[in-house]
Formats: C-alpha cells, structure tokens, sequence
C-alpha cells in the first residue's frame, strides 16, 4: 500500500472539495449548470462527526462533476476504497420527461439501472419545461412527477424532487439542498465507518512483524483528509494528534535502528509549518518514516488545522513544546547531524512559529487568560531563539560582543557546547581568516565598567571552548588534552609539535589570546586549535550548515549579528511585557539597554536601565541591581543627567557593602561629594533615605516643659564608606497629636562630618508646642545640594522584630509637657509685721520639681512699702515646719550639698540672683521692708463702736517676677500681699469716776503682733481741757514696768486725769487730741511675724535693741451732764406690724430744762425735728421734717406721730425721730427706741375664699 | 556527585529575605547573579501559577537548563524557594 504514497500526495494536492456527482440523464445540465452552481458553497451544513454527533459546518465547498467527466472515470476499484474520500458523495439524477409513455418504456428503466448501485447517495430531480401558461403541459408534467414520485421515493425516504424551469418554485432549492446535505451525510458517515473499521484492523497487528507505519498513515490520513474537506477541522486534528501519538510509540520502539533524517541540504531550516516541502515518498524508510522529516509534516497538517480553527495560541504553545521535545531529539543524533544542526534547527523553527503565529493572530481573539499565555509562549519563543543564536555567534567569535549579564550568563553558561561527533576541522588555506580573527581578538579591549569597578566578567561558556573544542577534535584522544591542560608533554605518539610555549599558551584562555601569535599555525592536525582557529573553523562549518541566507547574514558580521540580537530581545521582551512577565520583560530591556549602551545612545540605554533598575530596586535584589546599576549611572553621567547620577550613587552606596568593593565604594562617594560641590544647573533635592539612617536614642523620649527650650540628640547612620561632611542639617519633628500642624524642622547650626556607621548628632530644640512628637525627615546640605532622609533606621532600636514592616509607627522622641506651674512664690509669713519699721518680708520660693537654675527675682515694691537697700538681701533654706529638722530619723539635708546657712544677696535695679544652691530647694529669701503709713494711730474711746483700723490700710503689696528656666524662658509672676500693724490698738475707758471731780482713765493695750512686747514707759499727753492729776508728768499711777505684753493679749494702764477748764487763749487752736506715748521693745521670730527692726549693724538677737516708741492718738470727752430734751419712743401696737398695713409711730418729746433764752415768758419754742428712714423698708405718709412747737418750760412734752407703712416683711429697723437743732449731748433718749422691729409678711387675701352672697 | 542546590526565602513583597547555597558544588563567584536571576524570573512564572491552584508546593514550576525550580507558597505568600539540579 505504500507505493500509492505518490498517488496520494497528488490526490490530496488536486482535490479541495467534497464532489458532487451529477447524472445528466435528459441533457438538462447545462441550462441549470449556473442555478445549481450559485448554490455553492453550502451554508449552514450539518454534518456528523466521528462519534456521530451533529455538527454545523459554516460554508460547505463543493463541486458539481458530470458523471461523464474524466476525473471521475479513469480510476481503479483498489484504489476507490483507499482514496474513497475523493469520491462523489451525492448523486444527483436529472430527468425530464412529458409523456407517460415515455418515462414507463424508456425513463424509468434506464433511472433503474442507474440507481442500482447501493453504495451511492442519490436523488431524481425532474426538470419540467412546461410553460406557466400551458395547462395541459403543465398536468403532464405533474402526472410524470407523480409517477416518479411513486416509483422511486419511499416512506422512508424522499428521492425525488421538482424543478420548474420557467416557473421555479422557491422552495426548490431548500429541498435540493436538503437532499444533498443529507446525501453527503449519509456518505461522509459510511465513509468514517469504512475507514474506523480499516484502521481498527490495521491497529490490531500494530505489534505484528508485518506491521507497515505507511499503511496506516495512508488510511488514517485520509480520513483525516476527509474530515478536513468537510471542513470537521476538529476531528481532523485530533486524527493527525492519534497519528502523531502512534508514530512517536513505533519510532521509540527499541530495536529498531532507522536513520533519522536530517541529513539533507535545506534540512536545517524546519519544516514545521510547511508540511509541503519535502515529499513523503522521499522520507519513506523501510515501512515507515524518517523520524527528522516526519514528526515536522506531522505538526505542521496540525498547525494548520489549528490555523484553520483560529488557534494560533495552540499552534505556538504546542510548536513551542514540539520544539523543545525535537530539539532533544536532534540532541540525541546530534553526533551525525552536520556542526551545529540542532541550533540552527532550532532558530528556524522558533523564526518560523513566531512569523506564523504572529501573523494568524488578531489581538481579542481570545479570552484575556489566553491571550497572556500565547504572549508569553512568544517571548519564550523568542529567548529560546536569542540563546541560540548567542551560541552560534559565540562559536564565530562574536562572544566579546555579547553582553555578560546575568540572563544572557545563566541562559549561555548552562546551555552545553554542541556535541558533534568531530569538531570541524580547520579548512586548509583559511590562514587569512584566522589572522583576522585573530586581530579581532587583540583589538577587543574588554570594557571598563564605570567608577573603575573591577569585577570578573560573568561566564558565557558552560566550559572553556578551547578545551571542549580541542578534546572533540578526531586526532586528538583523551590522553593529549590531559597532557594539553597539565603542562605536561605527550608521551604518546611522539609528536612534539606542542611544545611546552605552545601547552601553556592554551592553558589559559587570556595568555591565548594575548600570546597567539599568527604565524604560529602550520595546519598540522595533532597541534590543538587556537581560538581564532576554533571560530574560523566553526564559522566554515557553520556555512555549510546554514541554508538560510537570512540566517546566514545575520552571522557574517558583527554588525549584522547585533542587529539581530537586538531584535530578538526586542521581540522577547515586548512580548513578555505583553503577557505581564515583567521580570522576564524588563530583564530582557536591560539587554536592549546594553546593546544601546555599547552604540552609545546613552538616552535610549538610560531609559530601559532605568526600568531594570526600578524593578531590581523595587523587588530588593540587590545582587542583580549591583550588576544593572553602574551601567545607569555612567549613562546618567554622560547624559548629564545629574539628578539621576546622583541618585544612583546614592543606591550604588546603600546597596550591601559585600556587593562592592571598598575602593569602588569611595569612588561612588566621591562622585556625589564632587557633584554636591559643583555648580549643579538644576539643583534637585536628593533622596537619600537608604543611605543615611536615623532613629531617636534609646531610652525615654526627651520631656520638657511647655517653653523650654532643649537637645535632642539623633542617632544617624551613615552608608557612606568615608567621613562625609554635611553643611547643615535638619530633622523634623512631627506632632502626633495634631493633624493640621505640620512638621517643623529643628536645624542643627554647624556643619557635621559624619562617619561611616552610627553618629550622634545634638540639635538644639526651640521651646515647642505641649504634645509628643516624632522624628519625620532629615534634611540637610552636602555641598550646595540638599538631601532628604525619609527612613528610620533597622539596625537602631532594639525593637525592629519585624523584618517585614519598614513602616514601623515611630516612637515619640520629645515629649513637652502641658503647661503647669513650675513654681511657686508665697510670703513666708502671714501675721502682720510693724508698722513704720523696717521688718524682714519672707518670699518663699519654691521650685515644683524644675530647676531655677540661674533665675532672677524682680522685686516691685507696691506704694507705702519701700526697700531698705542698705541692707543686704538674705537667703536660706526653707524649713517645712519647725520640728522637721527635730527628726533624728532624716539624715540632714542630705539630698542637698548646700548648707542652710544664711546668705546675703544684693539687690541690683530691683533683681536678685538666685544662687545655683536653691536652684532645687525651696528657700526663703528675707527682704527688709518698711511699709510707711503717715497717720498717727487712734484710741478708740470705750462705749463707742470699734472703730478698730482697717486690716486693708495695713496691706502692702509686693510684685515679683521671676525670670527662670534654661534660658530664662519662663517667667512667673506673682503679687504677694503684706500685712503691717502698728504693735498695739488702744482702747480708753473711765474707769471710776470720783467725787472729787478725779478721772481714772484705763487705756488698754491690745498686743496685735506675734512677738511679746515689753513696754517699758508709757505716758499721755492730755489735749486740752484735760490735766493730769498729782505729779502731772503724764506717767501711769501705777510703774509696773516693764510690762511685758505677749502675743495676742491686752494689757491696762490707769491714768488719773481731771476736767479743767482751759482758757481760750485768742489766735490758738485748742488741742484737741491727746496722745499716748508708749515706749517699748519687741522680741519676736521674724519666722512667725513681727519682730525688732532691721538695723544696719547687725549685732546679734541677743543684744538689746533701741526701744521704740509708739504714739497712739486718742479723744477724750468731757462728760455729758445736762441733757435738755428726752426723746422717748412710744410703744407700738400690740397686733404687730405687717406690710401694707399703716402704723403710726409716736415718739414723745419732753423738756427737760427751761429754755436758757427767754425763761419767763409763755412762748412756745419751735423744735425742728426730723426722721430718718430708710426710704426702701417704710413708706412715711407725712412730712418727714418739720417744726413742732413746745413750751419753753421744764417738763413741757408733745407726742409726735407719723404715719408710716412697712414695705417689706423682716426685722427691719424703724424710723428713728432726731431733732438736728439739738446737740446730741444734750439728748436723752429714754425710753430708747428699739434697734429693729418685727413686720409680718401683707395678710392673706380671703376675698376669693369667701362665697358670694 | 556535585549537586548545585540554593535555597531562598522572598517576602509577599518579593523582596529575598535569605539566601543559602546548600549544594555540594564549591560556591562560585557567578554563581550567586546566576541562581537569583534565575529564582527572580521565576517569580514570574509563581505569581501566575501560586493564585490557580490550592496547593502550596508547586513543583518543578521552572525550569532553567538542568536546575529545576520549586517552590512553597506560603498561607502570607512568603515563598520558599528550592533549586536544584
């Protein structure tokens, strides 16, 4: 059967359709050839698949063949049943008849013998010509249809159908479309039944000795052929996927030894989308196929289905997994295939899938998912083809000009050296070739990477290509490389042509190249191959591998072999971008970047380092970015792009120190350090936060008080591998607690040098706002250019137990207190101090928990109250309590290094200084004080109200301020209130009034100080009308003294005085007031109160002091002996006062002496009188004021009524009568009226009580 | 036999926490660009492949010449790395 392997290429290549036959009985075809003809192709067949179900074929090709034409005549029954796909699959039967007669005798026998034959599908269509018009033609025709109808049709089964030519009849052809649909359907379903059945047999003696591949290709090809004319593309694929399964099992079955192709001219361009380049009668091998040739025909019938399908996804996942798979396969016989098969192969194949793919494929074809994986199968395609085309041009010498980066190191360094059987052999008169390789290898300088970064360039090679190269040459055996690498000289076939120069020449790559020396090579076979040998050797090779004049080209020059370089990683990185490898993507933009680099489109080579920058960066792969970023940097150099360069100094630095060297590191240091003291054109803050760290000490956070001023101290870390200087420097501080305020920067004033590692720096903090705050940012200066810092440190606190969290919530590193008092001003005494005298006034200064280092006191004193600066100022130490310092328990004052003597202080423009020992204790300061109060004290006569003086008039005021805190920051003001009192308040009394005229008069002293006072004389000098009785010096009757009067207590003085009756003497006033002089001394504590006054000589408390002398002024009066009126208040009703209710008040005025005036005569005298009332509790119906008139006579009364009303309810105090021409001495008020009367609240009203009558 | 082995931990971030070369093979200079280019590209292939299955090991989901890459996806998307030859 495989000899029709011909015949069926050709059959398959001449036949597209699926064939109609027709039968033109009646010679109707041509007048209805165009109306069928327009029928095609079918729309919307439904055919039935290989497991019988249904399917809709959109657009159905076919092709209408007379049975009498040639193409269906000449053929041979064997073939037939194996080519039976070509055959028709409906038979289409055209009559015409018009006469009974004439279809029973003629017609209908020869229809018989036409339709005898079961195998075929066919149908009668009867062709009527009859006019519209003609009736009777047109019955006839009906007649001979129905005849048809009944001959040939059965129940089962339409057959026969009519065409009206002059009147067609619409439903004509949906019939006739119908009948050939179901025609094909039933033949298509015979013809899978047929074939199942063939290739179910053959299947069965697959393990047979006379099993034969092609047959059963032959067969299962054409029903896939079938299936693939019916356009049932899925089942067609899925035969050609059986195909390829068997093939690959009897291709993989042990002990059979065939040759497995390849080996042809052109063979190393893959065929696997061109299933027609090779014929399959030349890939016949015994009763199969060569495997090279076969599986690519075999994927390539599937791509094309796949195509067909709108699968160009499929065709490049699975062309990529058939490449992969064949490339393995071309590894396995690599050693037969000619130099570098498999790579070649390989680039043509992924060359070819990408074009096709590509171009099949319209984007939003298919679903999302699909569309990245058909993306990312196209980048792989293209990675797959940039690595080896890498390898070939690697082994023609292009290896200097391929980037050593780590994608192309790791994709290049594990890919293994082809594996030919013999390593290609140096071509004789290719001397001139190998001197130009071997120019090529001295020119190429290997490319110094910027900041002079040294570091050995990442392998290309999986092993040295001089070595595997020289060890797979023919005349070289294991043995002379072995000699070849240890230096030593072959022993064996005494060939001494490698000379011991020549061995060490190739024991290294470097020394080869350098050493090579051009007219070294003499062709003999034994010498190893130099380098330039091995590239001229496999370039010759490599030509006669390579058919593909494309491929060729891109390998020829240096030039070229870039240009396609560039668009392969091009391509793979587009794609991959496409389909969201990013990684894969950007790192192949990196090798774009190289390539742009090396020609120096720095601009181009930037931007895409830039992005592999970003995502080595991004992702924290420092290792990969190490590599990457020099190479921005030098772009960003030549671009000038200053910004940029800094900033990848800065990243150069912070990445791990291991990456780099120290030198290399310096050098990245200085960049920025000359830059930052460059004139820079656009001056750009630099982000500097991985290279310069900070946190806040450890420990507590700073607190201060509201106001103060203080140093935070930073802790700083720097990256930088030396010393580096900062201009200035700044950190900012961010309140927590309020969102509106933003940071504030607290700038350190000098300039810093920070050293590698951690640096404290101390900025000095202006008072701040209450609130904690946290570190924010560091800013500074390097040079003229300003960087910021934005990251805290990890390898600060001890806390950074997260690894992950980088954004860790900062702790507070300043805390300032909500305002509170710091301190505390208080008098130290708050009994009263003397009068008149200069007294110590104690100030309590009392700091609460803050020092008073360094403060100053303002003294105002207030008016009335003066300093008496002649005296020194003193301090001390307060004491809490006098029996504190009793405690034998409390050690003395040891938390204080300051004795608690008392020191003097001076007084400068109303400041003190407080000194540095009471900057934490309470102290008390002493400041001797005179309040001056001008008037003379007055007695107060007994009987009479106290009119004691006024605790007011002895208030002085004192106003401190006093300037504290670091810098004298705080103030604290404060008005301290003073008492003075003069040392006694003297009251008088008579205390027997004698016979004879003699006065005693008792002047009793009230001690009004704490401190005990001993009067020591006292005498009082009578005002006039008054003498003193006996002596007359004015001296007490009774000496007693001193008289010691002690704190809080009275004592009495007599005085004998008498009434004498001064005569006035013209021009002189009388004196009116008498005076007491009282002289004395005062012993008190100046801790408690008073005590002796402030002297300039300080001689010690225990010695005497001056007595003073206090003068109080008192009034005597002359008794009241004569009273001429009595004014007697008469008793009110009995039923009580109430509100609103009138009253009449009664007073009765009664003379008690004649009038001195006019005695004898009858008259009447007219008494003013008057009442006074508080005009808001009564209410006086009358005259208030008025003349009475009363008999001049002793004894004469009259009673004098008002009227008054009570307006409020209480005890109120009624109205008093006073008669104003009168002098009160000589009234007499008996009896007295009473100080306050009751009033009742207005009755109640009953008027709403009571029913109406 | 010389075995090439490295182990690597990358945070949800993708950002490697730990590196170790755990393989017989003496520790080459190039090595350690090599095995995290190759590991990085894999996260490629990981953040596809770790969101369409439940399961935490995936196995073999690259590879790269003769190493293999596996990794274990972790419940926080921590990933443990394994490659090996």
């Amino acid at each position: 059967m495989a000899t029709f392997l011909p015949q069926f290429q050709s059959i398959k290549s001449s036949f597209a359709h699926i064939v109609l036959s027709v039968e033109d009985v009646s010679d109707l075809w041509p007048t209805i050839k165009k109306g069928f003809e327009e029928r095609l192709p079918f729309k919307r067949a439904s055919l039935n698949n290989k497991t019988r179900n249904p399917v809709l074929v959109d657009e159905l090709p076919a092709e209408f063949i007379l049975t009498t034409d040639a193409r269906l005549r000449s053929r041979f029954p064997q073939e037939q049943s194996l080519f039976w796909f070509r055959e028709p699959y409906a038979t289409i039967v055209l009559v015409t008849c018009e006469d009974l007669d004439e279809f029973k005798n003629i017609l209908k026998p020869r229809l018989k013998l036409i339709v005898q034959n079961d195998d075929r599908e066919w149908f009668i269509v009867y062709v009527s010509k009859a006019p519209a018009h003609n009736d009777q033609a047109t019955k006839m025709a009906k007649k001979v249809f129905a005849k048809l109808e009944v001959d040939f049709s059965s129940k089962k089964r339409e057959r026969c159908c009519k065409l009206d030519i002059h009147g067609p009849d619409p439903n004509f052809w949906d019939d006739l479309e119908g009948k050939i649909m179901e025609c094909i359907r039933n033949t298509l379903d015979r013809r899978i039944l047929f074939y199942e059945e063939e290739i179910r047999k053959l299947s069965e003696q697959r393990f047979m000795p006379v099993w034969n591949f092609c047959n059963f290709f032959i067969l299962k090809e054409s029903l896939a052929f079938m299936f693939e004319v019916a356009h049932l593309h899925e089942d067609a694929l899925r035969e050609y996927d059986e195909l390829e399964l068997c093939y690959l099992e009897t291709v993989n079955m042990a002990g059979k030894q065939r040759d497995f192709g390849g080996m042809e001219k052109g063979d190393d361009q893959a065929t696997l989308l061109d299933s027609g380049k090779k014929a399959l009668a030349q890939i016949v091998q015994d009763d199969s196929f060569r495997e090279f040739e076969f599986r690519q025909y075999l994927f390539s019938c599937q791509a094309k289905l796949l195509f067909k399908l709108k699968r160009p996804f499929e065709v490049a996942s699975r062309g990529y997994s058939f490449i992969i798979s064949f490339s393995g396969a071309l590894a396995l016989h690599e050693s037969m295939l000619p130099f570098c098969m498999r790579e070649v192969w390989v680039i043509t194949a992924c060359l070819a899938l990408i074009g096709a793919t590509a171009s099949n494929y319209e984007d939003g074809l298919a679903a999302p998912d699909v569309e990245k994986e058909f993306y990312r199968v196209q980048g792989e395609l293209h990675t797959l083809c940039h690595t080896k085309f890498m390898r070939l041009g690697h082994l023609v010498g292009y290896g200097s000009d391929i980037e050593r980066s780590p994608v192309n190191s790791a994709s290049l360094s594990m890919l293994p050296w082809p594996k030919p059987a013999v390593w290609p052999p140096l071509p004789p008169d290719a001397s001139s070739e190998v001197l130009a390789k071997e120019k090529m290898i001295l020119q190429e300088s290997p490319r110094l990477k910027h900041f002079g970064i040294q570091r050995k360039p990442l392998p290309l090679e999986p092993s040295v290509l001089l070595r595997e190269a020289n060890r797979r040459r023919a005349s070289l055996s294991a043995g002379n490389m072995s000699d070849l690498f240890d230096g030593r000289p072959r022993s064996g076939d005494g060939d001494s042509s490698g000379t011991p120069s020549a061995v060490q020449r190739v024991s290294n790559v470097s020394m080869s190249r350098t050493l090579s020396s051009p007219g070294n090579f003499d062709g003999s076979i034994d010498r190893p191959m130099r380098l330039a040998e091995i590239f001229v050797a496999a370039e010759h090779a490599l030509r006669n591998t390579i058919s593909d004049a494309e491929l060729w080209k891109s390998l020829s020059s240096v030039e070229e072999f870039e240009k396609k370089y560039l668009d392969l990683s091009k391509g793979a990185a587009n794609n991959y971008h496409r389909s969201w490898w990013k990684r894969h993507g950007v790192v192949l933009d990196g090798e774009i970047a190289a390539v742009h680099h090396k020609h120096e489109n720095y601009d181009l080579a930037a931007n895409l380092y830039e992005k592999v920058c970003a995502l080595y960066a991004g992702e924290g792969w420092e290792n990969l970015l190490a590599e990457v970023l020099p190479n921005l940097a030098e772009c960003q150099k030549i671009l000038s792009d200053q910004a940029g360069y800094l900033s990848s100094c800065v990243k150069l630095l912070s990445l791990d120190k291991g990456l780099f060297l120290p030198k290399e590191r310096q050098a990245f240091q200085s960049e920025v350090v000359r830059l930052a003291h460059s004139e820079m054109e656009h001056p750009v803050p630099l982000d500097v936060s991985s290279l310069i760290t900070f946190s806040s000490n450890q420990g507590p956070p700073l607190e201060l008080c509201d106001g103060d001023p203080g140093t935070l101290t930073v802790a700083l870390w720097s990256g930088f591998p030396d010393d580096i200087t900062l201009e200035s420097l700044s950190v900012m501080l961010t309140a927590t607690n309020s969102n509106d305020e933003g940071a504030k920067a607290i700038k350190s004033s000098e300039a810093i040098v920070l050293m590698p590692g951690r640096n404290n720096i101390t900025v000095s903090l202006p008072p701040q706002k209450p609130g904690s705050y946290v570190l924010g940012a560091l800013t500074g200066q390097i040079g003229q250019l300003r960087f910021r810092s934005h990251s805290f440190s990890k390898g600060g606190p001890a806390d950074t137990d997260d690894f992950m969290s980088f954004e860790k919530p900062t702790r507070p590193v300043l805390k300032v207190a909500r305002p509170r008092s710091l301190v505390d001003l208080a008098a130290a005494v708050s009994s009263a101090l003397l009068m008149n005298e200069t007294q110590w006034v104690g100030i309590i200064v009392k700091p609460i928990n803050y020092s008073l280092k360094g403060a100053v006191l303002h003294i105002d004193t207030g008016p009335g109250l003066s300093i008496a600066e002649k005296h020194e100022i003193e301090i001390e130490k307060h004491e809490f309590g006098a029996n504190n310092t009793d405690h034998s328990d409390n050690p003395p004052d040891n938390h204080s290094p300051v004795s608690a003597d008392v020191k003097q202080l001076s007084l400068e423009d109303g400041k003190i200084n407080l000194p540095d020992w009471t900057s934490n204790i309470t102290s008390v300061l002493w400041i001797p004080l005179k309040a001056i109060s001008h008037g003379l004290a007055e007695g107060t006569p007994a009987g009479t109200v106290s009119q004691r003086q006024s605790i007011v008039d002895g208030l002085r005021t004192i106003a401190l301020r006093l300037d504290f805190g670091v810098s004298h920051n705080q103030t604290f003001e404060k008005t301290v209130a003073v008492h003075f009192t003069d040392p006694f308040y003297v009251t008088t009394r008579v205390a027997d009034k004698c016979s004879d005229g003699t006065l005693l008069l008792q002047v009793i002293l009230q001690s009004q100080v704490k401190a005990s006072l001993t009067v020591s004389d006292a005498w009082l000098d009578l005002q006039d009308g008054f003498a003193h009785t006996g002596k007359g010096d004015g001296r007490p009757v009774s000496k007693f003294f001193p008289l010691i009067v002690s704190s809080k207590s009275r004592a009495g003085i007599l005085f004998s005085i008498c009434v004498v009756d001064t005569p006035a003497k013209d021009g002189e006033e009388l004196d009116p007031i008498s005076v007491l002089n009282i002289r004395y001394t005062i012993s008190g504590d100046r801790n408690l109160g008073a005590h002796s006054p402030v002297t300039k000589e300080l001689t010690g408390p225990e010695n005497e002091t001056d007595p003073l002398t206090f003068r109080s002024a008192l009034v005597l009066q002359r008794p009241v002996l004569d009273p001429c009126f009595a004014v007697g208040f008469l008793p009110l009703p009995s039923n009580g006062l109430r509100v609103g209710q009138l009253v009449t008040m009664k007073w009765r005025v009664e003379r008690l002496k004649d009038s001195g005036k006019d005695v004898d005569s009858d008259d009447v005298d007219e008494v003013l009188y008057e009442v006074n009332v508080n005009s808001e509790n009564w209410m006086v119906a009358g005259r208030k004021r008025g003349y009475t008139s009363l008999s001049t006579k002793q004894g004469s009364i009259i009673v004098i009524s008002i009227l008054c009303l009570p307006l409020v309810a209480g005890y109120v105090r009624p109205p008093q009568l006073g008669l104003p021409d009168v002098d009160k001495a000589n009234i007499s008020c008996n009896p007295p009226g009473p100080h306050l009367v009751c009033v009742l609240p207005p009755a109640f009203s009953s008027s709403y009580c009571v029913p109406a009558a | 036999m010389a075995s090439t082995a490295c182990f690597m931990i990358v945070s949800k971030n993708d950002i490697p926490i730990y590196e170790a070369e755990v393989g017989t093979v003496p520790k080459k200079e190039d090595a350690a660009h090599q095995h995290q280019f190759i590991l990085h590209a894999a996260l490629d292939i990981v953040q596809d492949t770790a969101w369409n299955t439940s399961a935490m090991f995936l196995k073999s989901i690259d590879r790269f010449n003769d190493l293999v890459v596996s990794v274990y996806v972790t419940a926080g998307h921590i990933l443990s790395f394994v490659m090996s030859d």
